[in-house]
């Protein structure tokens, strides 16, 4: 880009691909030359990136099996207090925790926390909603959630180097390669 | 990964995505029905005939709050009628968009991916029609937050959770939760190409705020498609459950009719196969004039049928059940009941659902009837029908002949019943219109997917 | 993509399989000489005994069938297992066998069949139409007629599809389509005859949905064991991948979450009501010590294998899933018992014919291992005889493809 009269100040540089092939060998490559502060932007999910990417296996199942325990005690402690003991009435003559019926409400109760909780903990995770980022600075990346396919190695990455990196993205043979900045 | 093409049978399985098209092609296709500026006409006639049954509606309900439920029919014996009957019927057809999302997801059936988006806007349009019933049989809705869930409250008074009617609460408003967030999950990527693809600043603020700066990175894509899957494994025991609820509310008693323990399948199926009818009736207009014959393929209207078949079949099993136990029980009430329904006064909507849900399907079977369009539209809509029916049969043939002849009556809904009913079809339909014109109607980032072009070149493939 | 231009000799089945094969039957022959002793000497609690352990294997292999069809109806990626659903469903022939010591208990097990206890009871005399010897001999005959029929036709043009002749692809889809249309209506009669009679006085509508759902969870969990052995074993350890295994999986987490769901919906549905004709068949296991059996049903046919199965890694590694499938098996087995034997005293009478006893205890016999080591030994044996007459993968499968390409992304 034409931002070179600016020092220093860079989010991290940004190659772009045409395929996701050629977006998961890059990052391959990236990572085999020694970069781990990157990301890859694409339109669609691409599941060999988790691997080459080094992504960890996400902590959401946990806090989904976590939401699911939290709704269900919840939920079946909610109708035992209030059915046996805060307002104990005589439903035709059955027991005040006659737990058969309270199973349909404690299943809605666990699945709405586990939801939630699946819901919530993605895009927390995600740090999302999030209103300014700077990869939305380089106009080409409008085509992110379209056709095109980028990798952006991140300044913060202690092998980061403004010309070296920049060289090496550009032997990846992408269609282009912008300085985004922060 | 495009399933093979096999030439079995002699006959080629149509593809889930006509060959040719590019991401690019694909996006520009859905988001273009939301990015132009011009509105077909016939968006404006079919939202317009929308408009006015939802007009209805609002007078029907303003009639309803100032007068009281008393416009309507329900009487003594028959206590619940079209109130209910519309109830399930509304949240039976809402069953298919979850379905579709949710279990066609866990098992990898492609062909779901273009039809997932509309029927999950349809299982939300379904649950709010179905809403406004109980809400309304109250009288008096502004108090039913206080009958209806547990708010704690000065008089120390709880709702009485032995009842299904606490669980239906429970389960149609977390339903409507669970679809709601799954629905916008899947949003989200879209609208952000739809932000980007925008042309003027004020579309791309709003679907920016929408799209909640998603940027496609690997790393939220990784969480995004654990996420989607999870919500897909709890979604689909809550379809069930939601279904199986609604049966509650007439399987717990012991009314003849009522009382079967075959009712939580049984409903269950008959919802699913309300819900394809009703994904074909919105599906077949919607590709025809939004050309749209390249994403909802022939394969997508064979397996809808299949679909059908399969839940219309159980659904006939569930039939023949009934009237075999009515005889096996060797109660004499539950063989009346059955006989009331097929030679009692109302035997003629009886013979017509099975008319419809265990004869007619049978066409089903023919791949000549799969591949006719037009003959599929009016089939769906008599699926429509007939499973309309049968809730009304098992509801009034129910309730009209009770223990006591003495209390025995007819019922017969009034014109506001009619009113009620049609205004929410026009809530629906308002709903609907506005949502294939304002949000991309088809998942375009999942629609991507499936493109040639997303498919990864392995070496050691070739 | 080999399996597809050879003819399938190197499919074969593994030698190993001899072995288990001759194991089979003398487990099954063993068990044949106690379930003879205890013929002649108590003989009321063989046939409830041998009642039992044949509703099992004949749940695995009509659940065996029942999938069979579903794959050819439907594709996907469980066509690697068509062999071994075959194989199963080719014992039905020794099952209608097998069945014959039920026609001579007829009088021990149905208290129907006697014509006093009939002439006495209001309710059995509106029944007797249905419930009277012939005609449960005539229905229990179109039942074997029809599965065998449909198994052994789906077998026969099975290899004609291996020998090349694509024209029965579409015939084996109609098959299917009707098949399960008569397995379904089959399997619920049959639940009502062998089993819900048994009670003569209860029904319960949901009851057919409980037998397929039992079949199903059995067949699968059956499926589990035999490919988690071959597996291990040539030509089966190159095909057979973790995703394979993740499907099954996932279907048996289905089964038995439906299995639940099915039960409960039941339970709950007769406690709420609480009618006369309905709830003594609860009440009787829900007392005298079989509650106990109830709530293990419901910790270990629900809430362990649900909560162990729902791990994306136990269902992708065989060697701990199989232990899974195991023990749901040794619980099918349990469910079973559950559902007949508190029907009878512990003297082994069926309740509903002694006078006076109304209660049942919470007993096991001795014949409830010798049976199901009997019925399962030559089971097994013919299991494994079928099993090795084939090539192993159905190469010719027009789904296959798709199968093996599988990776199993969830």
């Amino acid at each position: 880009m034409s931002h070179a009269e600016l020092p220093a100040a860079l989010h991290g540089l940004m190659a772009e691909f045409e395929t996701p092939t050629a977006l998961v060998r890059a990052a391959e490559q990236a990572r085999l030359a020694g970069y781990r502060e990157m990301d890859a932007y694409s339109p669609i999910p691409i599941e060999e990136l988790n691997e080459a990417l080094g992504l960890r296996r996400t902590r959401l199942p946990k806090l989904v099996f976590l939401g699911g325990v939290i709704g269900g005690t919840a939920g079946y402690a909610l109708q035992y207090w209030s059915q046996a003991m805060a307002y104990p009435m005589n439903i035709g003559g059955r027991p005040y925790h006659s737990w058969p019926h309270f199973i349909p409400v404690t299943f809605e109760t666990t699945v709405l926390g586990a939801a939630l909780a699946c819901f919530v903990g993605m895009w927390a995770l995600n740090k999302l909603p999030q209103p300014y980022h700077p990869v939305f600075n380089v106009p080409e990346f409008a085509r992110a959630s379209l056709d095109r396919f980028f990798l952006c190695i991140e300044s913060t990455d202690p092998k980061f180097d403004r010309e070296e990196t920049a060289r090496f993205l550009a032997g990846l043979h992408p269609v282009g390669v912008s300085e985004v900045a922060p | 990964m495009a399933p093979p093409e096999q030439p079995h049978q002699g006959r080629v399985t149509p593809p889930v995505i006509a060959p040719g098209h590019t991401f690019r092609s694909v996006t520009d296709k859905i988001g273009g029905i939301v990015l132009t500026k011009r509105t077909p006409i016939g968006w404006f006639v079919g939202f317009g005939i929308g408009f006015i049954f939802l007009l209805v509606l609002n007078v029907t309900i303003g009639n309803l709050l100032v007068t009281g439920i008393g416009i309507w029919g329900n009487n003594v014996p028959v206590g619940w009628a079209f109130d209910i009957i519309n109830f399930v019927w509304w949240i039976g057809i809402g069953h298919a968009g979850t379905l579709i999302s949710a279990i066609l997801l866990l098992f990898r059936q492609q062909w779901r991916t273009s039809i997932n988006r509309f029927a999950e806007a349809m299982t939300l349009f379904a649950v709010a029609c179905a809403a406004m019933f109980p809400l309304l049989h109250t009288g008096r809705p502004w108090l039913a937050a206080y009958w209806l869930f547990p708010y704690p409250n000065t008089m120390g008074l709880w709702p009485q959770f032995r009842s299904p009617l606490i669980w239906d609460v429970f389960a149609v408003s977390t339903y409507g939760t669970v679809s709601l967030l799954f629905w916008f999950t899947g949003l989200v990527p879209d609208l952000a190409t739809l932000r980007d693809r925008a042309q003027s600043k004020g579309v791309r603020r709003i679907f920016g705020v929408l799209s909640l700066g998603w940027r496609g990175s690997a790393r939220h894509w990784h969480r995004y498609e654990m996420a989607y899957l999870l919500l897909a494994g709890i979604s689909t025991p809550l379809v069930l459950s939601v279904h199986s609820v609604v049966s509650f509310d007439f399987a717990v008693s012991n009314l003849p009719g009522w009382h079967a323990t075959v009712f939580p399948p049984y409903f269950v199926a008959g919802a699913i196969y309300s819900g394809f009818a009703m994904v074909m009736t919105l599906a077949i207009p919607l590709r025809k004039f939004y050309h749209l014959e390249d994403f909802i393929t022939m394969r997508h209207i064979h397996n809808m049928t299949k679909v059908m078949l399969v839940t219309g079949m159980i659904v006939a099993y569930g039939y023949a059940n009934e009237a075999f136990f009515a005889w096996y029980s060797a109660n004499p009430y539950e063989a009346f009941m059955m006989s009331n329904r097929m030679t009692g006064p109302y035997a003629l909507f009886y013979w017509t659902l099975i008319a419809i849900n265990a004869v007619m399907i049978q066409l089903f079977w023919f791949r000549k009837v799969r591949d006719n369009i037009v003959l599929l539209f009016v089939l769906s809509l008599l699926v429509n029908v007939g499973m309309w029916l049968e809730r009304f049969v098992i509801i009034v043939t129910s309730l009209h002949r009770d223990f006591l002849p003495s209390s025995w009556d007819m019922y017969a809904p009034t014109r506001w019943d009619f009113a009620m009913f049609t205004g929410t079809i026009g809530l629906f339909l308002s709903l609907f219109f506005l949502f294939i014109r304002f949000l991309p109607a088809l998942a375009m980032f999942e629609m991507r997917t499936i493109v040639p072009e997303a498919k990864m070149e392995h070496e050691h493939r070739g | 993509m080999t399996a597809q231009t050879h003819d399938g000799a190197h499919l074969a089945a593994p030698r190993d399989i001899d072995g288990l094969r001759s194991r089979a039957l003398i487990a099954g022959v063993v068990g044949l000489v106690g379930c003879g002793l205890g013929f002649v000497f108590d003989r009321d609690h063989f046939f409830r005994s041998w009642l039992i352990a044949y509703l099992l294997v004949l749940g695995i292999a009509l659940g065996s069938m029942a999938l069979l069809m579903i794959q050819h109806l439907s594709g996907g990626a469980w066509g690697v297992f068509r062999r071994v659903f075959e194989a199963s469903s080719r014992t039905l022939p020794l099952l209608a066998l097998m069945f014959l010591p039920i026609v001579l208990g007829m009088g021990t097990l149905y208290s129907w069949t006697h014509a006093e206890h009939v002439a006495a009871d209001a309710i059995l005399q509106h029944k007797a139409p249905y419930l009277n010897v012939p005609f449960f001999l005539i229905r229990a005959l179109i039942y074997f007629a029809g599965w065998i029929g449909i198994a052994w036709t789906m077998s026969r043009w099975s290899r004609r599809q291996d020998e090349g002749d694509m024209s029965v692809n579409k015939r084996l889809q109609y098959l299917a389509g009707g098949g399960l249309v008569f397995y379904a209506l089959a399997s619920t009669f049959a639940g009502i005859d062998w089993i819900m009679s048994i009670n003569p006085h209860w029904f319960s509508t949901l009851f057919g949905f409980i037998m397929v759902a039992g079949h199903g969870l059995s067949a699968l969990s059956f499926t589990i064991v035999v490919s988690t052995f071959l597996s291990r074993r040539a030509p089966m350890e190159n095909i057979l991948k973790p995703s394979h295994f993740h499907d099954l999986g996932k279907l048996s987490l289905a089964f038995v979450m439906l299995w639940a769901y099915f039960n409960f919906s039941q339970y709950m549905l007769v406690y709420a009501a609480n009618l006369a004709e309905e709830i003594p068949y609860f009440i009787t296991r829900i007392s005298h010590g079989w509650q106990y059996v109830a709530l293990f049903l419901v910790v270990f046919q629900f809430i362990v294998p649900f909560l162990l199965l729902l791990s994306r890694d136990l269902k992708r590694m065989p060697h701990r899933l199989i232990w899974v499938s195991f023990a749901l098996l040794a619980v099918r087995y349990i469910d079973l018992f559950l559902l007949v034997s508190p029907e009878f005293a512990s003297t082994g009478a069926n309740l509903h014919m002694v006078t006076g006893a109304h209660e049942s205890h919470f007993y096991v016999h001795w014949l409830d291992l010798a049976a199901p080591l009997a019925v399962g030994g030559l089971w097994l044996w013919m299991f494994f005889t079928q099993l090795a007459q084939r090539p192993l993968v159905a190469f010719a499968d027009p789904y296959l493809r798709e199968a093996m390409e599988s990776t199993g992304g969830h």
